[in-house]
């Protein structure tokens, strides 16, 4: 075939394999607008009604016809804030071993350890907690049955420190090798290059890291559903059983689905939806910031 | 002589074997040749019986798939009623509405009670009537107040699709409240394991899932048992219902009439509850 | 800062470290210790002759068989819709983009990453109910909705590593093909993609990971309690991770409780050869085994 013939032939197949390419990123770009969309499309009898703000701040009391999620946008805040307040000094403690006061085998077998971390299951922490941690709490405090509060955050905080771990330990060890060089020559120890070095520089990425963490928690649904008791109750202490909207979400789709009780859950959906956005709008600020100020 | 009455003997053995195997057999034998699949949903009390009689269909006949979910008897009536499922399973009576707006036919094939549960190192293992409506509504906190250990009560509850949540409600609580303090358990079995494992607690189940590992609470000196429930001394009780959208047809109505089989009930007695044959 | 402080520091250091690992001990400990008796053929096939069971000649009902295709197929299945449009879209980000479109893009994606899965197994769950409604009555909850929603969870985790791969090769890499006459496509295809392959395995790695083990999303899209290997795509099935939550909660005898154990230790065995996998191949192994035979 001549050869200009050809180069139009490849010009086009190039042509048609880019808008292929923009085609599929657009599809996946739809997905996010989409499920937002759906839920919307389907909670649209709440928010016509006016009473989308009433179930944000009213409790879930179905014999009563009150549809508020208030008690488990609390649970949600609650248990998941906790659980980042238990995780945080443990995550900092260990990626400053790993990266920063110890380097030799120790470090490494807990770098090896809390990757393969990352791939354990969600339900077989649930699992193990439900037979280990909910018994042990309610023999150790005296009270309740153990499914509460505070099992719920201990186990959450051990599911999200192995994400935290890795990035904080990225951000350390992504402070310039000069800086770490240059603290050595001033006869400077471990822990001071720890505290006066390599923390203040990796604070953004530390509070990115955090926020990572957070929205994790926030949508994590098993380990609540499994563990914390799914009381619908606003939680007043930590030995209280409380509901997240994750696992709302989980125990009421089984209702009937032309319910006012079902279309709650789109209420959930889109209340999870939104905090998860801020939190990602939140963490690119960060970015943008950081790298404003480093310029 | 001998000889003749013996032999006569073997031939009326081997008779009496062969009709019962046919009748066995003929009670799986309407599922022989067929081909295709059920879908169950609904009612959790009834998910032990469901699977028994699933398990023997598909030994015999390794082409038929049965599926089988729970959810509680407000999702089998949905999902009956939309057309989701062959077969909704509830553990009560469908109402007049649910009845009239999906042409719902009812199919009781088991008579069940629900019973008050605590954990069997509890030494409270009877109440009034009045005490359990105060119990379950937060009045009384503690097992002190009932002669046991000096305890906050734990309760357990089941989510507003629960057929055995409705019966418990109407006949044992007299609708009174339950308190939002209760911890939530998704079907039977998951209450039966919730009180076993806790000490301090308290919840319903259906009789048919009441075994060793939790203990029945008498209520007004009526111990939740078969035998009581059978007999009608113990009053909260309901029917195992299957439901269909309008008349049942082809491998739907097959597993229906199965239940109803000699075999099927004592399928049904096995479990745990009472036949209604 | 005196002496104290520093050592009362890194010995809060060490002592994070080894409640990490204590924990991580416990619980796997805890799991093999009760579940490795239970690791036998009859935990997976029941009664049944494993031969009869493997080629679906006869159905197991009180063994983890049909949890574990069930699991398998529901893999393959989200896999196999998600790497086609995950790597196109990575491509795209990397290669073809501009400035504003990437930074929309971008956003949607992260946004898409962050989604609660039970949020995107609420969408599977009312496209299930959407498509019922309008398109065929013979649509609901089942494997093919499920593996769309698992498809739409870890697509993210795909576009991410692939432009994430694309964009860390050298400029000189970049430039070679391009010099020698070769079109943008065909320098995609021949030397980008060949040479950016172990980043985006460890993505695919990645993504079956996460389908393996989920359990919120296909328990809103179709698992169900037991219904055997499934015949169809639009039939409901069983998988492990939703088998473990149930026999937690619902277990009837102590044998079903050990089945459960012996589920999460075939499940982190699982995992772990995925991790491993992964490992290997972020040591350059693949390019070694696929491009120099």
């Amino acid at each position: 075939m001549p050869i200009k013939v050809l180069s139009r032939l490849n010009r086009m197949l190039e042509r048609i394999t880019e808008q292929l390419f923009l085609v599929c990123a657009v599809i996946s770009a739809m997905i996010t607008v989409l499920i937002f969309g759906f839920m919307v499309i389907f909670g649209l009898p709440l928010i016509k009604g006016g009473q989308f703000f009433h179930l944000l701040t009213q409790p879930w009391l179905p014999y009563h016809n009150l549809y508020g999620i208030y008690p488990m946008i609390a649970g949600t805040i609650f248990i998941a804030s906790l659980g980042v307040v238990f995780a945080f000094p443990l995550s900092i403690g260990c990626a400053s071993l790993i990266s920063v006061i110890d380097g030799g085998v120790f470090s490494r077998v807990l770098r090896r350890v809390v990757q393969l971390m990352t791939g354990i299951p969600t339900v077989i922490y649930g699992f193990v907690g439900l037979f280990l941690l909910v018994p042990t709490v309610r023999e150790l405090f005296l009270s309740g049955s153990g499914m509460c509060v505070l099992s719920a955050s201990i186990m959450l905080a051990i599911l999200i420190a192995p994400t935290m771990i890795l990035f904080f330990v990225d951000s350390f060890e992504s402070v310039p090798n000069s800086y770490m060089q240059a603290v050595d020559s001033l006869g400077g120890s471990k822990v001071q290059k720890l505290i006066y070095v390599v923390i203040p520089e990796s604070w953004s990425g530390i509070l990115t890291g955090l926020v990572l963490a957070l929205g994790r928690a926030l949508g994590d649904t098993l380990i609540a559903l499994m563990i914390a008791g799914n009381a619908v109750q606003v939680p007043c202490s930590l030995l209280d059983s409380a509901r997240t909207l994750t696992a709302h979400i989980a125990l009421v789709i089984a209702a009937d689905y032309e319910s006012l009780e079902f279309k709650a859950i789109f209420a959930c959906g889109i209340a999870l939806y939104i905090f998860t956005t801020l939190l990602v709008v939140l963490v690119r600020s960060f970015r943008y910031n950081s790298r404003r100020g480093q310029v | 002589m001998k000889k003749r009455v013996f032999i006569g003997g073997l031939a009326l053995v081997s008779l009496i074997i062969f009709s019962v195997a046919a009748v066995y057999a003929g009670a799986l034998d309407t599922f022989r040749g067929e081909n295709g699949s059920i879908k169950i949903a609904g009612g959790t009390a009834h998910i032990p019986v469901m699977k028994e009689a699933a398990k023997r269909i598909i030994t015999f006949n390794p082409d038929i798939q049965i599926s089988i979910a729970g959810g509680g008897s407000g999702v089998g009536v949905k999902q009956v009623g939309e057309g989701l499922v062959d077969i909704g399973n509830t553990g009560r009576k469908p109402t007049d509405n649910e009845i009239a707006k999906y042409n719902l036919k009812m199919f009781k094939w088991a008579v069940d009670g629900v019973g008050i549960i605590v954990n069997p190192r509890n030494p409270v293992k009877k109440l009034t009537k009045s005490q359990l409506i105060d119990i379950f509504s937060g009045k009384i906190g503690n097992w002190k107040a009932l002669g046991g250990a000096d305890k906050e009560i734990n309760l357990y509850t089941r989510d507003k699709s629960s057929g055995t949540r409705d019966v418990f409600w109407k006949k044992a609580i007299n609708k009174g409240e339950i308190s939002p303090k209760a911890n939530f358990v998704v079907s039977n079995g998951a209450m039966k394991s919730a009180v076993a494992n806790d000490p301090y607690g308290i919840g319903y189940v259906s009789v048919g899932h009441i075994d060793s590992t939790v203990a029945p609470v008498a209520l007004d000196g009526v111990v939740p048992t078969l035998d009581t429930v059978r007999k009608g001394i113990y009053k909260v009780a309901r029917g195992l219902y299957s439901n269909t959208k309008g008349n049942p047809a082809g491998l739907a109505k097959k597993f229906i009439e199965y239940l109803y089989t000699p075999e099927g009930q004592k399928i049904v007695a096995d479990k745990g509850f009472i036949p209604v044959k | 800062m005196n002496r104290s402080l520093e050592i009362a520091i890194a010995v809060c250091s060490w002592l994070c470290g080894i409640v990490l690992l204590g924990t991580v001990c416990t619980i796997i400990g805890y799991i093999a210790f009760n579940g490795l008796g239970t690791l036998k053929m009859q935990l997976l096939f029941g009664d049944i002759n494993p031969l009869d069971a493997l080629l679906l000649r006869k159905q197991v009902f009180d063994g983890l068989f049909p949890a574990i295709v069930g699991t398998l197929l529901l893999v393959i299945l989200s896999v196999g819709i998600a790497i086609p449009i995950g790597m196109a879209s990575g491509v795209y980000m990397a290669e073809y983009a501009n400035d504003r479109v990437k930074k929309v893009f971008s956003l949607l994606f992260d946004i898409l990453a962050s989604v609660p899965s039970i949020v995107i197994g609420l969408f599977g769950f009312t496209l299930a109910v959407f498509l019922h409604k309008h398109f065929s009555e013979n649509i609901y909850p089942s494997l093919f909705i499920s593996s769309i929603s698992l498809a739409f969870l870890v697509l993210p985790y795909i576009i991410r590593t692939t432009q994430i791969a694309l964009e860390n090769l050298p400029p000189k890499t970049r430039l070679a093909a391009l010099a020698l006459g070769a079109t943008k496509l065909q320098n995609i295809i021949y030397v980008l993609i060949p040479k950016s392959l172990s980043g985006i395995i460890s993505g695919v790695i990645l993504a079956i990971g996460r389908c393996a083990e989920d359990t919120a999303v296909i328990m809103l899209t179709g698992v169900v309690a037991s219904a055997g290997v499934p015949k169809s795509l639009l039939a409901q099935y069983e998988a492990l991770p939703f088998y473990i939550y149930y026999i937690s909660s619902q277990y009837r005898n102590t044998e079903e409780l050990l089945s459960g154990y012996g589920a999460s230790i075939i499940l982190l065995v699982i995992c772990t050869v995925l991790f491993f996998c992964a490992f290997m191949i972020q040591r350059g192994l693949t390019y070694r085994a696929l491009y120099r035979a």
